[in-house]
């Protein structure tokens, strides 16, 4: 017990879980763009993909995954032990920074195993004027398509005007713009692509990601937590 | 188009007298300005662009290390021959002129790309004040390495934060599994083995100097060899 405490509590065991997991990814980073199998990794979650491919493409992912989980431990035995430590307000300070951004690294953690087990993604084209049926079989319908485009061509920007219906009746209309998707109950369309010729048709994207909130969160924990500990080093130089 | 022409041999001349440093990095600077008031956006698109203000980045970011390090000429002239690299690089890639598509104007995807490049130019002083160290074993080397390192993490760090954001925002998911997301990845938990790494007494001094070097060789592939060599949603 004592042994797997110092295991785990251990800043050599963080040094060569590190060193291993990035030996994997390094791994991967040449398999991965030899092989056609990875085109399908984004459509569906990511356990699921891992376990319909064969091994030899996903067992730097399975070992990634694995690594993972011992530096989970590690990282809160560390932190735990670091925190408990008593020392003056100023050492504390210094000490808690570095956990907040362990902690960060915990919520992101959550955020990638929850997407990876959960999340949804599908896809529809859809001409205006016409209706999609959502997961929940509420319907989407698109009324108004507007893409505006500059006297070379290109698009400068695009609405496109939904309403969203359940049991025939209009729940709420929305207008869809770039980086402004249309959220209802867990669910996220976005405008993945528009065509203005020869009819105006939107290729959407239906998709539930439930990891984006714990990554947010975890996100918002590392600012805080990496400004504190800059700050606090910057404090300590000025102190003769 | 001539800033940027007059920006190379202007670092190159630095070499010999320092001024032109200030004025190869005013110049470089001026036409940035200018590019992005001409294309009425940021002008961070493709390799003409990323390399101009990451050379740019270097050089100032070199200047408060130059003062820390009491005028180390040879280390002000690593920095140069760096940034003159970088702007005939820049020199010679393709202008990318034609408008942001509508999805990518927003400032998260702006700060994303902004934090990027300024974390690279630190993990490059970084590397070239590992250089200097090695070679001469000059221990305030090493706690400003240490410095350019860390602040690059943090703001390398807020850029994959805030590229999750707009990535969510735009295309529905904070994180894709592409090459350039999986180089991403590697880069950062390189440089926190090397934040963990040189706290252990195995690893403190040349070991660690070492892994600030060999992580800027990460920071180039991702940036570059990803971009022009692998099929990824961050290609140029």
């Amino acid at each position: 017990m004592k042994q797997g405490i110092q295991f785990f509590t251990s800043l050599r065991t963080t040094i060569w879980l590190l060193g291993l997991q990035i030996s994997m990814l390094l791994a991967g980073a040449f398999i991965m763009p030899v092989n056609e199998a990875f085109q399908s990794i984004h459509a569906v979650p990511l356990i699921q993909w891992i376990r319909e491919q064969p091994v030899s493409v996903t067992w730097w992912m399975w070992g990634s995954i694995g690594l993972l989980t011992v530096l989970t431990a590690n990282t809160i035995f560390c932190s735990v032990q670091s925190v408990l430590k008593k020392r003056n307000v100023f050492q504390w300070l210094l000490i808690v920074s570095p956990q907040i951004i362990h902690l960060s690294f915990l919520f992101m953690l959550i955020a990638h195993f929850a997407s990876a087990t959960g999340g949804f993604e599908g896809v529809v084209v859809a001409r205006e004027g016409t209706a999609v049926v959502l997961p929940n079989n509420a319907s989407l319908q698109i009324k108004v398509i507007t893409i505006i485009t500059d006297s070379h061509g290109y698009m400068r920007d695009w609405a496109v005007d939904v309403g969203y219906l359940s049991k025939e009746n209009m729940i709420k209309e929305e207008r869809l713009m770039p980086n402004q998707p249309f959220f209802w109950e867990g669910f996220g369309v976005y405008v993945k692509d528009l065509q203005a010729f020869p009819e105006k048709v939107v290729f959407l994207e239906i998709s539930r990601e439930p990891g984006a909130v714990w990554a947010l969160i975890g996100g918002a924990t590392f600012m805080v937590g990496i400004v504190t500990l800059l700050l606090l080093k910057m404090k300590r130089e000025e102190q003769p | 188009m001539w800033l940027s022409l007059a920006v190379f041999p202007c670092y190159l001349l630095s070499l010999w007298r320092r001024p032109f440093l200030y004025l190869g990095l005013s110049l470089q600077l001026t036409y940035l300005i200018t590019r992005g008031l001409a294309l009425e956006r940021l002008p961070l698109v493709g390799p003409h662009d990323t390399l101009t203000f990451m050379a740019a980045a270097m050089i100032a970011f070199s200047l408060p290390f130059y003062a820390a390090l009491k005028r180390h000429a040879r280390f002000s002239n690593a920095v140069s021959l760096f940034g003159a690299a970088l702007s005939i690089f820049a020199l010679v890639s393709k202008q990318h002129n034609a408008p942001l598509p509508p999805v990518l104007k927003i400032i998260w995807f702006e700060l994303h790309v902004v934090l990027a490049f300024l974390s690279y130019a630190l993990f490059g002083i970084a590397a070239v004040l590992g250089c200097f160290l090695l070679k001469e074993k000059e221990k305030s080397f090493e706690m400003l390495q240490y410095k350019a390192i860390l602040v690059g993490y943090c703001l390398f760090s807020l850029s994959v934060i805030f590229g999750g954001i707009w990535a969510y925002l735009a295309w529905g998911t904070y994180w894709l599994w592409t090459p350039k997301e999986l180089w991403t990845t590697i880069l950062w938990l390189f440089y926190s083995l090397y934040l963990h790494a040189r706290l252990h007494q195995w690893w403190t001094g040349r070991p660690a100097v070492v892994l600030g070097i060999a992580g800027f060789g990460i920071v180039m592939f991702t940036y570059l060899g990803v971009s022009l060599l692998m099929k990824s949603s961050h290609a140029f």
